[in-house]
């Protein structure tokens, strides 16, 4: 077990480095979108001199500085094309002071070296200019949080719940209305049905707020405006728990060893409780750790219809055509990815713990 | 089961020997063979819900394919006057919902159009057109205001001052010329006061010099009068006396005020008061000096809800400002014969057309505008869209018109068009590489199928947000961008649903009797081996198709996809860039006031994925030889 999880936990490192190290190396390599105010754009240039993604030059030849304000002016002006792509010609007079990125690699390595030394993430450019994209992460990140673990402990009682009800009640009219039911709620997106709640019960009924209150609001609204992005959120898995659980619980319910547990005297209910339902959870405590993954990244959608100010909503806006924050959206995306990875490794685990027939990972 | 059979009731005659005499080893069968995919068509019926699935499921396909084609209709064609019609159903009409008509509220009613005799009145002619107001529907109600118009009527007024420790007058619109030998007074309401200590608000009129002295102070609430002669020392040297209606107020707090109900100004025998302020007219009265603020309280605006023609207006007569003559002229010959032109005894600068001529009226001429020797007139007119843009009748809108006027209906069928054929060309492409890549890995195992999962993991492994923003950065939102999203991981599925095949067959005795006879593994792959595993394949396909839908319908929702305006061909059809998304992207601004753009959409995308997985679901069953007789 120990050598299988070393092996696991290490491979995980070894995709989470490898997805990481991809995104930022596409990301940098592509056109840079810099803060638009003047001011704000030298903050964040001699920020990326002192991290180390840029150098500074100084072009004093009055022939160069010509030719330069020349390409700046109309690019394909000149024949020869001296203009570095993403750096920034700062034009001071008689002489430009440029600001140069550094190749890729080297980049990539101090990239890695201030985040391991100093846990410096960046600075946004375009959404909050020259504001530390960790500490946008981590005002969002508790809403989000807090939305995805409220839907969790939602669903999963309310699924285990009606799994057992269809399971034990087979083929009986309860059965086929909760599997009607579950077919209709897994194939409807959840901006179709996060659309008609609010429809239904914002603006039609007026139960409910119709988007998520700011921050500084308190009183009972902080608790209601969960309600409609908790639902939308979690309908979808809901219903692919309560197929998985009935499937597994009918399966077992007709097993060989559940006879033998009603035969030695037990009760029905006992003989489910006991044994029908552990033998079920083995592959459903999994499946839910891996359904957590699904439901943040379905939250982006929620998040944007309902207003939420969450981590996805940010990573919408950090996308905002020509508008891009590619920092930024490096930050939301290895949050992501180090949160969907881990939450596979839990699952890989949990097999193992969960069940210990499954010896996984054992030598043969 | 053990006992046997000693059932004495059995009629000895009917006991037959089938074969005694006979050797049947060497005999045809009778019944016919049930194969691989006899026996799948058989579970497949099985299932009715599955079926009637199915059957909606390419219902749905083939109108998505006919209905773009025999409408006609071009669906880039923009016709902002028939945008945002609501829905309007044949049959249904005649009971009053989906009839065309949208209920409208708050709309301030003009108070010159309030009928005597009913006390109802209609808000601007040019948006809301009173001829298509249902005017059974028609209901008008009083909300509060506060802003200084004309149509905000009745109330009190708030004298205060913005800054503690000022001044500042108030003075009614004129001057007047009251006669002062038959007693001038003023007049105050007032409704509320809260005066501090050593604020006072006084009314001051002209002493006859020129100079304005205070004839009294309002002090409490309740109606006083103040006489003007107070004010001058011998009113009878006076031979000519103008004064202004003047207010006064000075606070020491900055919550002092005075609220008024009315002021008047008048005197013995006048026919009408020189002043006779309240409500929107005690609003007007101008702030001379210091920083004196009026504000309004309890005052009222007249609103009216009603059920409006949506389709009789976009039909109507509506007013061009700008119409090039050259294009009046084409209108005219092209309806040669129903354009003849009446003499307008009014307007000499304009004219009639006949009744049935597109053009209803010309109002006046611009003045001829010379560019490049070229003489260019417009006229003023009033069209009739209806008869313009050649709607016979009032055209049924199904599900209502997008906010470009076209028809959501028709445009919905054109949008799962769309999804349907990004979703299966993915899906394609996605199957594709996944049967090439599974097969490849399966069969040969070993090394190359350790390494191919763990790239295919690392690949698994990256979250679409991360794809998204690479292909976006790269591309921009698009056509393109979808695809890559759709297809970077999108043939794992199937890659992997085809290697367990693989390594389930692969081993088998017909396998190895084929290699002995010398088949390369292309052939055994292709040949031998796919076919086999081929049920399973189909099935994962397919299922993969809803999912690709929907992956594209979300993306496209949230902006990245494919928009309007956007256009791609495959082959020499074009499609157009709408798709379910897109629209329900449109809707969602539109989500209060008109659901109907989102209801439609929403209902076809739901009906789609229902029995797109249904049918996945039946087809899973029925490729699965397992469930053989289980049923």
């Amino acid at each position: 077990m120990l050598r299988y999880t070393m092996i696991r936990t290490v491979w995980v490192f070894i995709i989470l480095v490898t997805i990481l190290s991809i995104n930022f190396i596409l990301l940098k390599n592509a056109p840079e979108y810099p803060p638009t105010i003047e001011e704000q754009r030298e903050i964040y240039y001699a920020r990326q001199v002192s991290d180390g993604y840029m150098t500074i030059e100084l072009e004093r030849d009055p022939e160069m500085v010509e030719i330069i304000r020349q390409e700046l002016r109309e690019p394909a002006a000149s024949d020869e094309y001296t203009l570095v792509r993403n750096a920034w010609y700062r034009d001071e007079g008689d002489q430009f002071r440029i600001y140069k990125p550094v190749p890729l690699i080297n980049q990539y390595f101090n990239w890695v070296r201030n985040i391991v030394t100093e846990w410096n993430w960046g600075v946004s450019t375009r959404v909050q200019a020259n504001v530390p994209v960790f500490d946008i992460l981590l005002s969002r990140i508790p809403v989000t949080f807090q939305l995805n673990i409220v839907a969790l402990l939602f669903y999963i009682p309310i699924g285990f719940a009606l799994g057992i009800l269809a399971a034990l009640r087979k083929n009986s009219f309860l059965d086929n209305f909760i599997s009607v039911a579950v077919m209709i709620l897994i194939s409807l997106p959840s901006f179709v049905t996060m659309t008609f709640l609010v429809l239904v019960f914002g603006y039609g009924l007026g139960w409910l707020p119709v988007q998520f209150p700011p921050a500084d609001v308190t009183g009972s609204i902080r608790y209601t405006a969960f309600v409609l992005p908790v639902l939308g959120l979690s309908f979808g898995a809901l219903a692919s728990l309560t197929r998985t659980s009935r499937a597994e619980l009918s399966e077992v319910l007709t097993s060989e060893f559940l006879l033998l547990a009603r035969t030695k005297g037990l009760s029905q209910t006992q003989a489910v409780l006991r044994h029908a339902m552990r033998n079920s959870m083995v592959p459903l405590v999994p499946g839910i750790i891996a359904s957590f993954v699904g439901l943040l990244s379905g939250s982006v959608i929620i998040e944007v219809i309902y207003s939420i100010p969450g981590t996805g909503r940010i990573f919408i806006r950090a996308m905002t055509q020509n508008n891009y924050d590619f920092n930024l959206i490096l930050g939301i995306t290895a949050f992501y990815t180090v949160i969907s990875l881990f939450a596979i490794l839990l699952v890989d685990l949990s097999y193992g713990l969960v069940d210990p027939r499954i010896r996984m990972g054992a030598r043969k | 089961m053990n006992e046997k059979n000693t059932n004495p009731n059995v009629d000895k005659e009917k006991l037959q020997f089938v074969q005694r005499d006979e050797k049947i080893f060497d005999k045809k069968f009778e019944t016919k063979p049930v194969g691989y995919f006899k026996d799948a068509m058989i579970r497949f019926v099985k299932n009715k819900t599955n079926v009637v699935a199915t059957v909606i499921l390419f219902t749905l396909i083939t109108l998505s394919i006919l209905i773009p084609t025999f409408t006609n209709k071009n669906f880039t064609e923009l016709e902002p006057r028939m945008a945002f019609l609501p829905p309007r159903v044949p049959i249904v009409e005649n009971f009053g919902v989906l009839d065309g008509n949208v209920y409208i509220e708050n709309q301030q009613v003009l108070p010159e159009t309030i009928d005597p005799e009913t006390g109802l009145g209609v808000p601007n002619q040019t948006r809301y057109p009173s001829e298509y107001i249902v005017m059974d529907t028609l209901v008008n109600y009083e909300i509060g205001c506060s802003e200084i118009t004309e149509n905000c009527m009745g109330g009190l007024v708030n004298f205060a001052n913005r800054e503690t420790d000022s001044a500042s007058t108030f003075k009614a619109p004129g001057s007047f010329f009251p006669e002062l030998d038959s007693n001038p007074t003023i007049t105050i309401n007032v409704s509320e006061v809260q005066l501090a200590e050593g604020s006072s608000f006084s009314v001051l009129v002209n002493d006859g010099t020129g100079n304005y002295v205070s004839i009294g102070e309002v002090e409490e609430a309740g109606e006083v009068t103040f006489s003007v002669l107070d004010a001058i020392e011998n009113p009878d040297d006076l031979f000519f006396y103008p004064t202004e209606l003047r207010l006064l107020f000075e606070n020491s707090d900055q919550s002092d005020y005075v609220r008024l109900e009315n002021v008047l100004f008048t005197f013995d025998g006048a026919e009408e008061p020189l002043v006779d302020a309240s409500g929107y007219d005690l609003a007007r009265f101008e702030t001379l000096d210091g920083t004196g603020r009026l504000t309004r309280f309890e005052a009222t605006i007249t609103m009216s809800s009603f059920e409006f023609d949506a389709y009789g207006a976009a039909l109507g007569d509506y007013r061009i400002a700008n119409f090039s003559k050259s294009e009046y002229e084409k209108i005219v010959e092209a309806n040669s014969g129903s354009c003849n032109v009446i003499e307008n005894p009014d307007n000499p600068d304009g004219w009639y057309l006949d009744e049935g001529c597109p053009v209803r009226e010309v109002i006046r001429t611009s003045e001829a505008v010379v560019v490049d020797g070229v003489e260019y007139v417009s006229y003023e007119v009033i069209m009739n869209y209806g008869l313009y843009a050649g709607y016979d009748t009032v055209p049924y809108y199904l599900a209502g018109t997008t906010n470009t006027g076209r028809d959501l209906f028709n445009l919905a069928w054109v949008a799962l068009r769309t999804s349907l054929l990004i979703g299966v060309s993915a899906a394609l492409v996605n199957i594709t590489i996944g049967i090439i890549y599974g097969a490849i890995s399966g069969y040969y195992g070993g090394k190359v199928d350790i390494l191919m999962e763990r790239f295919s993991e690392i690949i698994a492994r990256i979250p679409f947000l991360v794809v998204l923003a690479i292909a976006v950065a790269y591309i921009g939102p698009g056509i393109t961008t979808l695809f890559i999203v759709l297809i970077v991981s999108g043939w794992i599925g199937v890659a992997s649903v085809t290697r367990t095949q693989f390594y389930r067959y692969k081993g088998r005795e017909y396998v190895l009797a084929s290699r002995t006879l010398g088949a390369k593994d292309n052939r055994l792959i292709f040949r031998h081996i796919l076919p086999n595993g081929i049920g399973t394949i189909i099935t994962a396909s397919i299922l993969s198709i809803p999912l690709v839908i929907f992956t594209e319908s979300t993306l496209s929702y949230l902006g990245f996809g494919i928009g309007h305006g956007q256009s791609f061909s495959i082959g020499p059809i074009t499609f157009s860039g709408v798709s379910i998304g897109v629209l329900l992207a449109d809707g969602r601004a539109e989500i209060v006031s008109r659901p109907y753009l989102t209801i439609w959409p929403a209902v076809i995308i739901s009906i789609l994925m229902i029995t797109f997985n249904l049918f996945g679901n039946a087809l899973r069953d029925a490729f699965n030889p397992s469930l053989r007789g289980s049923e």
